[in-house]
């Protein structure tokens, strides 16, 4: 319980969001400024918790993600930018509001105005993180020694979301799952703003993290500092709320359903909520005997609630795999 | 005699990347592609068929101490040059068998009580097909496993065919149970198999795997009846041996698609099976082969051979504040729980088949988990240049890892390899984007194949980003997914 913490915060940055959020028609309206505010609060507690203390925090712009704060780059002053020295501030605190702020400002005066916005490159800063936490986690292997391993941080990954789900990163976004499961990274998610992300819940679920939609959106300070400041071995004292509804069906390629029974491609493990001749993802041509015994046990009422979302990928992921499989 | 081969140290070095595997036999399957010498034929006048034939190659020579007498810099080359080669393997997309089912026979004859491999061959053994099962079924969870053991002359059934990994584990857990003794049956254990995967389904691969320590087998027929019959039945047999190469061993392996390994080492040894751990390339164009050379048997559709529909059933999960009730595969009372889309029977962990109806029960996480063998990531080009890192980002792109400066190449050999490297890719840059691939097999042939850069850079051919050597291989290994293509 004295290891260190490394925390990595993803931020989605995505323009139109924001403004969306911001809107004073909304029932609790946040604007970006005063999101800002209180993440900084809570970035700074989070190093102020414990001395080890790291921090990153990545950005999800449109189209690209870039880094914008780390621990490591504040702590070499060279590198670090010229930060006005202030006698009623702890050094580390100005350092890291300074910069995240500024930079976080620099990369929205690059952005302008673009007629079509991209969507916010969230895998990309999730890729990031977790490559950045697997360098944290092996050092260089002249230090891989039994008591260093003990002192190396505690990794979590923040994702603060405000976006839709993009229905082409479902792959991406799992193997990103299945990776930090590997590297015991928890992964959090608070959805400020938009529509419940089936992706970020299971990414919450599987690696044992914690997913909030945020109601009261002015409290997200409050949300922020009881429910992801603590560490995942502080939390297990301590009781976090936690989803218990992921669900984990699928929905079928051809007609988007939400299969319980489903008919899957042994080759590209495309998933039918009926027996189809030929796979329409990789081609493949089903052998009739298979067509007709599955025809012969099919249910006559095939359970199809008409659910729109869920957490399959759709057809046009796998659009490039037809080619490769053929 | 002294060696046959060149004072260049390039040379040494890549020698040096082969000399391990002499040991042996030259034939080793996969190993056989190390780097592709144009001067190959002088130092190895022949295959060599035995290993005392090939030309000696003094290991020692590999390390040269750096400028300082350190041999770090070595080390870490070393080190760098086998993670990248396996790299090298093709990363494009070919169909593999995503369902698998691998039954693992376990030596338990006396000879595994050795203490050749410390602590005890059967000991070692235990370990790592603890590892290997955990991770097999982490690339692999939509596969089965069974054990079959070999001990006193007959096969013996160690634990059944599971996809859950504990129950696998469980049966090997108790080392007490399994202790060695008498002699192995290759044949008894291998029909055991057989007969275990009878049932299975076409689409399905077949595979066994025998850890094998002995150097006789004590078979109650003709042993050459089983490999026909495994031939026919489509089974991949893979053999990995403790003491040394057994002909018939060889020929199990040469005839049904599998591989032979003879391990050297404890860490050979475990190299040897994690090779065994990604899912094959599903055999369409050896499958053929394999037919005509069981004498005959008809091949069955060889282009389009495994295709078929899967009955998959999605579960329901039961939160865990539901009320508390029994499941029908421990009989326990418990709250959380799936429930069997077709016969609601409760079962504790998924992926399973249902006990109750057999159905196939999965969540969509594990057909996810399959994904990335089918969409693998293109493998990075080495950037060997100092031209090329003109333009791009002095850190890496992945985990901000500030890139080695390019000005202090101390070997004369890494100025040579950036040298030799110059003319080759500063013509492939002049084509097209859409050419970058061809470029990059022309780059990596041109410097010695092992695609080491000496600047530490690896750049994605499609979104041309750098990213750290480390990062590299992590990004095929575990991530498969690029960060700069998002894909």
């Amino acid at each position: 319980m004295d290891r260190s913490s490394h925390l990595s915060v993803i931020l989605d940055l995505c323009p139109t969001q924001w403004s969306l959020s911001a809107k004073p028609s909304n029932p609790h309206p946040l604007p970006f400024d005063t999101f800002l505010s209180h993440l900084l609060v809570f970035l700074n507690s989070h190093i102020a918790y414990k001395h080890e203390n790291s921090l990153a925090v990545f950005g999800a712009l449109p189209g690209k993600s870039v880094l914008f704060y780390s621990s490591e780059e504040a702590g070499d002053l060279s590198t670090a930018e010229v930060v006005q020295s202030d006698p009623n501030s702890y050094r580390f605190f100005k350092t890291l509001d300074q910069s995240l702020v500024q930079r976080i400002s620099r990369e929205f005066d690059i952005l302008g105005q673009p007629d079509t916005e991209e969507p916010p490159a969230l895998v990309g800063a999730l890729t990031k993180a977790i490559c950045y936490i697997n360098r944290l986690l092996h050092p260089a292997q002249t230090l891989s020694s039994p008591e260093d391993s003990a002192n190396l941080p505690e990794p979590r990954i923040l994702i603060l979301s405000v976006s839709p789900d993009a229905s082409n990163s479902y792959i991406p976004i799992m193997n990103s799952i299945f990776s930090a499961q590997k590297l015991k990274i928890t992964l959090d998610v608070c959805k400020i703003f938009g529509p419940d992300s089936v992706f970020l819940q299971q990414a919450a679920y599987l690696t044992g993290g914690s997913y909030i939609y945020l109601e009261h959106r002015e409290a997200l300070l409050q949300y922020l500092i009881m429910s992801f400041l603590p560490t995942p071995s502080i939390r297990k004292i301590i009781t976090i709320p936690t989803e218990d509804k992921t669900d984990f069906r699928a929905a079928c390629f051809c007609h988007k359903h939400i299969v319980d029974v489903g008919y899957v491609c042994s080759v590209c493990l495309s998933i039918f909520c009926q027996p189809v001749p030929v796979c329409s993802t990789c081609r493949t041509k089903f052998p009739m005997k298979t067509l007709q015994r599955l025809n012969m046990t099919r249910t006559p009422s095939q359970p199809s609630t008409p659910r729109p979302t869920n957490g399959t990928p759709t057809r046009q992921v796998f659009s490039g795999l037809a080619a490769n499989l053929r | 005699m002294p060696p046959r081969r060149h004072d260049d140290i390039m040379d040494v070095d890549s020698e040096g990347s082969d000399a391990s595997l002499d040991y042996d036999g030259p034939r080793r399957k996969g190993k056989g592609k190390a780097p592709k010498k144009k001067d190959k034929g002088k130092s190895k006048v022949t295959e060599a068929p035995y290993a005392w034939e090939a030309s000696y190659v003094r290991s020692w020579d590999t390390v040269q101490e750096d400028e300082s007498g350190s041999l770090q810099t070595a080390v870490d080359d070393l080190i760098a040059r086998g993670r990248r080669k396996r790299l090298l393997a093709p990363s494009k997309a070919i169909r593999r068998t995503i369902i698998r089912h691998l039954i693992i026979i376990l030596d338990l004859s006396n000879s595994m009580t050795d203490r050749d491999m410390r602590p005890t061959r059967f000991d070692l053994t235990l370990e790592y097909t603890r590892e290997f099962v955990n991770e097999w079924f982490d690339q692999n969870p939509l596969g089965q496993i069974g054990m079959v053991g070999m001990r006193a002359g007959v096969g013996e059934r160690v634990g059944e065919m599971s996809g859950n990994p504990p129950d696998v584990l469980r049966a090997i857990s108790e080392r007490h149970k399994l202790e060695p003794t008498g002699d192995p049956s290759l044949q008894n254990a291998i029909e055991m198999a057989k007969s275990t995967m009878s049932h299975l389904p076409t689409h399905s691969s077949r595979e066994i795997l025998i850890i094998f320590g002995s150097l006789t087998t004590c078979d109650p027929g003709n042993i050459h009846e089983t490999l026909e019959s495994c031939i026919r039945d489509k089974i991949r047999i893979s053999v990995v041996a403790l003491a040394a190469e057994m002909k018939i061993c060889r020929e199990l392996c040469e005839k049904t698609g599998g591989q032979f390994g003879v391990a050297m080492n404890e860490g050979h040894f475990k190299d040897l099976l994690f090779e065994l751990i990604p899912p094959p390339a599903q055999q369409t164009t050896s499958s053929a082969l394999t037919a005509r050379l069981a004498s005959g048997a008809p091949a069955n559709a060889p282009g389009n051979a495994g295709g078929d529909l899967m009955l998959m059933g999605f579960p329901t999960r039961l939160p865990d504040t539901s009320p508390p009730s029994l499941c029908v595969c421990h009989s326990e009372l418990k709250s959380q729980g799936f429930l069997c889309p077709r016969c609601s029977a409760k079962v504790c962990d998924i992926p399973t088949d249902c006990d109750v109806c057999g159905l196939m029960i999965v969540s969509s996480p594990h057909l996810a988990r399959s994904y990335h063998h089918l969409f693998p990531v293109k493998t990075y080009r080495a950037v060997m240049t100092t031209e090329e890192t003109a333009n791009s980002s002095p850190k890496c792109h992945a985990c901000a890892r500030m890139f080695q400066s390019p000005a202090p190449s101390g070997p004369g050999r890494k100025a040579s390899t950036a040298g030799k490297a110059d003319g080759s890719t500063s013509t492939t840059n002049g084509n097209s984007e859409s050419n970058s691939i061809d470029g990059r097999e022309g780059a990596a042939i041109d410097t010695g194949a092992d695609g080491i850069s000496a600047l530490g850079r690896y750049r994605c051919t499609d979104c041309s980003n750098d990213f750290c050597a480390d990062c590299d291989v992590f990004i095929h290994d575990v991530l498969h997914c690029c960060p700069g293509c998002e894909r």
